[in-house]
């Protein structure tokens, strides 16, 4: 009995000790904040892994090596001078993980991305789940509803690092009072605003024919049909056309929300009307409007006649071909396909501008939608839902610019074996991209040859890559993949910049729906969506008239749309943090 | 006594050769028939993580939900529509082949016809879908064909009534190959003293083919004619998720493309199976009754 209570003792001593080793300079902060808790005295915590029992260190080691599971959803590394030969299971995360936390990761399986999500409804629907995942806000409501999630509550408390707080908590809170169900907190993520829509335009074909970059829709329509008849690329060929549309019109990119969001127009999305009810866009006379117009694009021409035909990849071709001249879209364009554009035909530039105004007065409103997603989830039968939050923790640590940028000597990258793609969970300071192009902007217009960062700066590697990206731009302009990296996240005018300065002056309209799917959504979605997709690719092809316009919006509402409607505006009336 | 001890000894004899079909019988079981008992789904209001056992129990709801979904009605007739043209273009085609092929002399320009036509057999829908876009877009050879005799460009791939068409046409030129050999085969066991006889009585090529190789063929032909009923309801998966886009749902959308949207993109596993299971009770009754009208038509039995 005695020889046991003495082992603990030891025992204790000799965790508390480790902690201190592998917990870095935050780990300090904790352990003395720790001392004044009174709620840490009463658990005697013997292994370090028990949750209820106060703020623990967050990269605190384990004493035994624990194991836990995860499913991979495999993509080749994004960057260029990655370590040859690394696979997910020597990925350099793995490596640290086990000598820091000693975590060892086990991938139950992984599938090339594209594969994932059917794979993943498979192992949902054998009920065969990894012990940690990273999931959606639609696989979370069912993930709860059917009780395998583990409660987080004390997890997060006790384990979160402040860093980890500050990136969860930018947005006061609204995620996690979004994932708390009775008072357990069952996932954790950051909320996002969704991605801005702007308009990339060809400004060398501007150029060529003496036109001003368009600021209304009707401006632009007469800059697309002069894409269509007048030869912009002076190439003596008819072999270019207006805007790039792809067959799916509220896709991920090359798509039609633009120029819906023009119009005023935002199918898909649940809007306030004048009497403060919300109502579904796509039945929304701006729709017709916008439908109208497209139809007019396609007919003269403006638009693709295959657009139907093609997916969002095929329609990146048309962009790199120099086939067209005009993309909606968002920031990430630079980085691709419009460097691969400038590859391939060196006379290309393309500038960002805000969404078209209607009546001349101010720019066209982007839709906001908030969201919550990649939801770290805890199964039910994991041992260490604490983990979860450590291997959270973890990856912030690494996201210092002690370790994320390439000239310290700390580094730890893709270049010897940090694959950053296939580590989860991850989770980035959701106003990231904002703070990396200020601060980048601010280096390369005071000449600075070295990126300053303070220690806890969100996206630290990030930062470095657009700075050391920019300079080579500015050493040789020719470099595009540079440009494209400068252009897209640096610059105070390319992506970022303008979607920025589209936030900041207000050009936006919310999505005020931001709950799960109600059930007649569940049930009807799938058919009304297929309806909608179906009805707008004929009006806008020309093989329907307008006027089924008022037809499709008469059978959404009695197909489902109503109630559907009634769902919505009970959740707003209950649940909508109303401002 | 004496049979039940030669019984005894046949089946010691006999009993490897029975062993060796334990590992077949297993795997049967294993892959065909253990999902089968995944049919109680299709009853339930199923939710993958309680699985099985502890999903409510719905009765028919799930087929209800189905079969009054808006579009249900339109991805049947859809269904209904397009095999059926397949059925009868994929049996008339490679039979006038056939004959027109028995006809040919030349032994080695015959192999040829018939290899090329057995040709596209091989291939998979993946490689010609891609294809056939190609050929079938605006700026390509198709169209390059029809202007340049003055016709306006046609997008195929996007009307209603073409897309059916070439769905249609493709799966009939793609597996047309397959029918003309069996076609083929009939016609060589036909008795050639028939041939001469009719030759003697003064009968040309056309009147031997009516009334010599015709019937001749005629139990092969409604055989293959009653065996196909049973696939009435598989219009063509593959081919159609590969080629369709949503300017042709209308006329594309089919119960197996249906119950992939439905099954994997919105996770609606319960109506799923519904459908499947319906599926499957509508093919085993086209079967049962196939395989009554080849018996009683053509005398075939498979047992």
């Amino acid at each position: 009995m005695r020889r046991t209570t003495a082992s603990l003792i030891v025992m204790i001593m000799l965790i508390v000790a480790l902690a201190a080793c592998s917990g870095n300079d935050n780990a300090g902060g904790n352990n003395s904040k720790q001392g004044n808790d009174p709620s840490a005295n009463k658990g005697s915590n013997v292994s370090g892994n028990q949750s209820d029992s106060g703020p623990q260190d967050p990269l605190g080691k384990y004493e035994e090596p624990i194991t836990v599971t995860q499913v991979l959803a495999y993509r080749a590394p994004e960057e260029g001078d990655a370590l040859k030969g690394v696979t997910p299971e020597t990925n350099g995360y793995l490596k640290d993980l086990k000598e820091m936390l000693n975590i060892d990761l086990k991938y139950e399986w992984s599938v090339p991305a594209d594969q994932f999500e059917q794979k993943f409804s498979l192992a949902i629907a054998s009920g065969d789940l990894p012990d940690i995942m990273q999931i959606d806000y639609n696989t979370y409501e069912k993930f709860k509803e059917q009780d395998v999630l583990a409660d987080l509550t004390d997890a997060y408390k006790n384990y979160a690092s402040p860093l980890l707080k500050k990136t969860i908590e930018a947005d006061n809170g609204f995620a996690l009072k979004s994932l708390t169900t009775d008072g357990k907190l069952l996932g954790v993520a950051t909320s996002g605003e969704g991605v801005v829509q702007i308009v990339w335009i060809r400004s060398d074909w501007l150029a060529n024919l003496k036109l001003q970059p368009p600021t209304t829709i009707d401006e632009l329509e007469k800059v697309a049909e002069a894409f269509v008849k007048n030869d912009p690329d002076q190439n003596g060929s008819d072999d270019t056309y207006g805007i790039v549309f792809n067959k799916n019109l509220l896709g991920w990119g090359f798509d039609a929300r633009g120029a819906f969001y023009s119009h005023g127009a935002y199918p898909g999305a649940w809007i306030k009307d004048a009497d403060g009810k919300l109502v579904a866009g796509e039945v929304q006379p701006e729709t017709k409007t916008a439908l109208a117009r497209m139809q007019s694009w396609y007919k003269n021409g403006i638009l693709d006649k295959e657009f139907a035909l093609r997916d969002e990849n095929k329609a990146s071709e048309d962009i790199v071909a120099s086939k067209v001249g005009i993309a909606f879209g968002e920031w990430w364009y630079p980085n691709w396909p419009l460097n691969l554009n400038k590859d391939n035909d060196p006379k290309a530039e393309w500038i960002p501008l805000m969404l078209p105004s209607l009546d001349g007065s101010a720019p066209g409103k982007t839709l906001i939608s908030r969201t919550v997603s990649s939801i770290l989830v805890v199964n039910k039968k994991a041992k260490h839902p604490e983990a979860a939050i450590k291997m959270a923790n973890f990856y912030l640590e690494l996201s210092k610019p002690k370790y994320a940028v390439k000239e310290s000597p700390d580094f730890k990258g893709a270049k010897n074996g940090y694959i950053y793609l296939w580590f989860q969970p991850r989770f980035y300071y959701p106003k990231m991209f904002d703070e990396v192009m200020a601060k980048v902007s601010d280096a390369i217009d005071a000449k600075q040859d070295q990126l300053d960062l303070p220690d806890d700066f969100p996206g630290a590697g990030e930062a470095q890559s657009v700075f050391t990206n920019a300079k080579k731009f500015f050493e040789n302009p020719k470099d595009n993949a540079a440009w494209g990296m400068w252009y897209s996240r640096g610059a105070r005018d390319g992506g970022v910049g303008l979607s920025k300065k589209v936030v900041d002056e207000k050009h936006t309209v919310y999505n005020e729906y931001y709950g799960p799917p109600t059930p007649t959504m569940l049930e009807k979605g799938a058919s009304l969506n297929k309806l909608m997709i179906e009805t707008f690719t004929k009006i806008i092809m020309g093989s329907a008239p307008i006027t089924d316009f008022d037809k499709f919006a008469d059978s959404w509402k009695k197909l489902g749309g109503n109630d559907i409607t009634d769902e919505v505006n009970a959740w707003y009336a209950e649940n909508a943090v109303k401002e | 006594m004496n049979t039940r001890t030669t019984n005894k000894r046949r089946l010691r004899a006999e009993l490897p050769l029975h062993l060796m079909l334990v590992p077949g019988i297993i795997v049967t079981l294993i892959y065909a028939y253990g999902p089968m008992l995944g049919i109680v789904m299709a009853f339930q209001k199923f939710k993958p993580l309680l699985g099985f056992f502890k999903s409510e129990w719905v009765g028919f709801k799930n087929f209800e939900y189905v079969f009054n979904l808006p579009d249900f009605t339109q991805v049947l007739w859809n269904t209904f529509f397009i095999s059926i043209m397949k059925i009868a273009f994929g049996l008339l085609i490679p039979l006038i082949l056939a004959l027109l092929l028995n006809e040919i002399t030349k032994n080695w320009f015959k192999r040829l016809i018939q290899t090329s036509i057995f040709l596209p057999f091989f291939l998979s829908w993946a490689v010609l879908g891609g294809v056939l876009i190609e050929i079938f877009s605006l700026k390509g050879p198709v169209n390059g064909l029809i202007s340049a005799v003055g016709v306006e460009p046609i997008m195929f791939m996007g009307i209603n009534e073409w897309f059916v068409s070439i769905i249609i046409g493709s799966d009939v030129w793609k597996g047309m190959g397959y029918n003309m050999i069996i076609f083929l085969a009939a016609i060589v066991s036909i008795n050639a003293n028939l041939y001469e006889a009719a030759e003697v009585d003064g009968a040309g090529k056309w009147k031997q083919m009516v009334h010599i190789t015709l019937p001749g063929m005629a139990p092969i032909i409604i055989l293959m004619c009653t065996l196909s009923l049973g696939g009435v309801l598989n219009a063509g998966f593959e081919q159609i998720l590969i080629l369709y886009n949503p300017a042709v749902y209308e006329s594309a959308d089919v119960i197996d493309t249906f119950v992939y949207r439905l099954g994997l993109f919105d996770q609606q596993y319960a109506p799923a199976a519904a459908v499947g299971l319906f599926k499957s009770v509508i093919s085993v009754a086209l079967v049962s009754l196939s395989y009554y009208l080849a018996y009683r038509l053509t005398n075939y039995r498979i047992f």
